[in-house]
């Protein structure tokens, strides 16, 4: 590896981990899309900021673009509060006419310069290590690095500071409204980070491509865990392991290195959509799979339960008479044989203590739903998780 | 007299203009466990969130022992509508119920051992302490709002607030809900709820007020808890068979 490609790896994972961090919140407040309007609607600041002082990196960039995205914000916010249009409408109406501006300004007026309708679209990572940053001479390594990493600093800084404020006013604004925490603050807070980190984030990325860096790693890693701080900490994870594994993907293929990134982050979503724990598809499936056959088998043990006549106990009787097929029978007879529910002799099926007590605790719970009861049943049983 | 602890002065309240509450004068003694009645859309819940500040009035103001309530903030705790909240929130009962510390915190101020504790009682008092490791989404309907109880307890304040605390709960919950609030009167506590069931308000309430709007009336429970209030307030011709 020469310096040059672990700078861009470096930078494209600092630019992930400045992204994840807000995007967490913004996943867990569904507002998923504003991300969107903001990466597209800075254009115009930065396309200002650009005619005043010709330098993609400079500091009143970030402050210009970060200004219109809050603009971007409150039309939004102004247009649905007149209840005439819903958020979806208001955000679908402000970023296109926010992003155009700053299109037609771009065709207008910097035809001739280094900004392009492409570069600010998808960015271009590879380029970032030619513009360096020099201190009276020395050169202390690329720009984009220096700004991106002051950007992480201070979203980590405010991130550390305000936890407790972020996390009440998210799960309850109305709670937070009334122990004195503005929400109203922190939504702009929030929504400042955002901005400023969807600036730092343009450069290396682009505008389509910064909104999968906000929102991928934090819905990956809610499919993962019930727990904030986890929750954080997976995004940031899956933010930098697709950083680096996208270069290495872009590297192979020799392709756009924020295509390939933006990839690795849809794979690994993907991954962790199928085969998450709890929250996978494939888990689902299989807990809804194993919840029919505890239904079938609370159904047989509660028929045992209610007959005592030996032609209503016959193992036969499980296909004649409550009419299943055989293979359901056998898998709902030696689930409740596994767990000493039942014995069979001369097959004639009786419940046991145990199945007898389990019956009853069981359909008390259904009926009630109180589950005090069955807390002890909870760990081999899916039917009783609620 | 007795102390009073909420005071309410031509409070009107508007969405997008149209007002939802008109001119409501209101004084909460200190003490009462008080219901707040009426049909819907009647600006039960906006009285509440006007008071606790969540929403600007366009007129009036509210006081609590006296002060405004940005200064009194500490006294006063407030349980929304459990659908208020997304469920399925990465977070666990203990850490829900922790952030009714945060408002003695102030800014910034991370919670500590002794916020825990606080938060550890509040759940051992309505019974969900076994529940504390928990993720909320695994609750029952009855357990959230248990949960929602215990956050307000560990707040630790004189006057509590509540949004309908026994909607969608069961009898079991509702009763051990209702004994936690007798709880609190008994230790001095204001308690102001709005309420949905009249026909337990004479047995869970000593102090009523009917709202529709403006305010009809409000008083102790068995003087004003009769058939022409509840008249005036719902429109139609109400009898209810209140035992006293």
């Amino acid at each position: 590896m020469n310096s040059a490609q672990i700078e861009i790896q470096l930078i494209a994972s600092l630019v992930a981990i400045a992204c994840a961090i807000p995007g967490t919140f913004l996943v867990l407040r569904k507002m998923a899309m504003i991300s969107d309007a903001i990466s597209h609607s800075i254009l115009p600041g930065i396309v200002i900021g650009f005619f005043i002082t010709q330098d993609l990196n400079s500091p009143l960039l970030i402050v210009l673009a970060a200004l219109t995205g809050i603009i971007t914000v409150v039309l939004v916010e102004y247009i649905q509060k007149t209840g005439l249009v819903k958020e979806d409408t208001a955000i679908g109406l402000v970023f296109p006419a926010m992003f155009s501006i700053g299109v037609i300004m771009i065709a207008k007026n910097a035809n001739d310069i280094h900004l392009d309708v492409d570069a600010v679209l998808l960015g271009e990572l590879a380029f970032a290590p030619f513009d360096r940053l020099e201190i009276s001479g020395v050169d202390v390594g690329p720009k984009s690095l220096w700004i991106i990493g002051s950007i992480l600093l201070v979203t980590i800084t405010l991130l550390l500071a305000f936890f407790k404020e972020l996390k009440v006013s998210t799960f309850d604004k109305g709670l937070a409204a009334s122990l004195g925490f503005s929400p109203a603050i922190i939504h702009y807070g929030l929504m400042s980070v955002s901005s400023v980190t969807t600036v730092g984030a343009f450069d290396a990325v682009g505008a389509i491509l910064v909104v999968a860096l906000m929102i991928a790693p934090a819905a990956t890693a809610y499919l993962l865990t019930t727990d904030l701080k986890k929750m954080l900490g997976l995004a940031i994870g899956f933010g930098a392991l697709s950083a680096i594994s996208g270069y290495w993907f872009a590297h192979w293929l020799d392709a756009s290195i924020a295509g390939s990134i933006t990839t690795m982050l849809g794979l690994l979503f993907l991954i962790v959509y199928l085969f998450a724990p709890s929250k996978g598809v494939i888990a689902v499936m299989y807990r809804e799979k194993q919840q029919r056959t505890e239904v079938s088998l609370l159904t047989f043990l509660l028929h045992l339960k209610n007959h005592t006549e030996k032609r209503e106990r016959h193992v036969n009787h499980l296909q004649e008479h409550i009419n299943w097929q055989k293979v359901r029978a056998k898998t709902v007879l030696d689930l409740a044989l596994k767990n000493n529910m039942i014995t069979i002799s001369n097959d004639i099926v009786s419940l046991t203590k145990k199945g007898n007590t389990f019956t009853s605790k069981a359909i008390d719970y259904i009926i009630t739903n109180e589950d005090t009861q069955i807390e002890d049943m909870k760990e081999d049983f899916f039917l009783f998780r609620g | 007299m007795d102390n009073i602890a909420v005071k309410v002065d031509d409070l009107t309240v508007a969405y997008n203009y149209k007002p939802v509450l008109w001119d409501i004068d209101l004084e909460i003694p200190e003490g009462v466990l008080m219901a707040i009645v009426g049909p819907n859309g009647a600006g039960k819940s906006t009285l509440i969130k006007a008071i606790l500040g969540i929403l600007k009035p366009i007129a009036g103001s509210v006081t609590i022992y006296g002060n405004p309530y940005d200064k009194q903030r500490k006294l006063v705790a407030y349980v929304p509508q459990k659908g208020s909240v997304d469920w399925d929130f990465p977070t666990t009962a203990l850490d829900v119920v922790m952030m009714g510390t945060y408002g003695s915190l102030g800014w910034i101020k991370r919670p500590k051992q002794k916020e825990k504790k606080a938060a550890l009682e509040a759940l051992e008092k309505v019974g969900m302490l076994a529940f504390k490791n928990r993720q909320i989404s695994q609750l029952s309907g009855g357990q959230q709002q248990r949960i929602f109880l215990a956050r307000a307890l560990a707040q630790n304040a004189s006057i509590y607030f509540m949004d309908e605390p026994f909607q969608g709960v069961d009898a079991t919950t509702e009763i051990a809900i209702i004994n936690i609030l007798k709880e609190l009167r008994k230790a001095g506590k204001t308690v102001i709820v709005v309420h949905h069931d009249l026909q337990t308000v004479p047995e869970y309430f000593d102090w009523v007020t009917f709202l529709n709007v403006k305010k009809i009336a409000t008083g102790p429970v068995k003087d004003i808890f009769n058939d022409n209030n509840l008249t005036k307030t719902y429109g139609i011709n109400y009898k209810v068979s209140i035992q006293k």
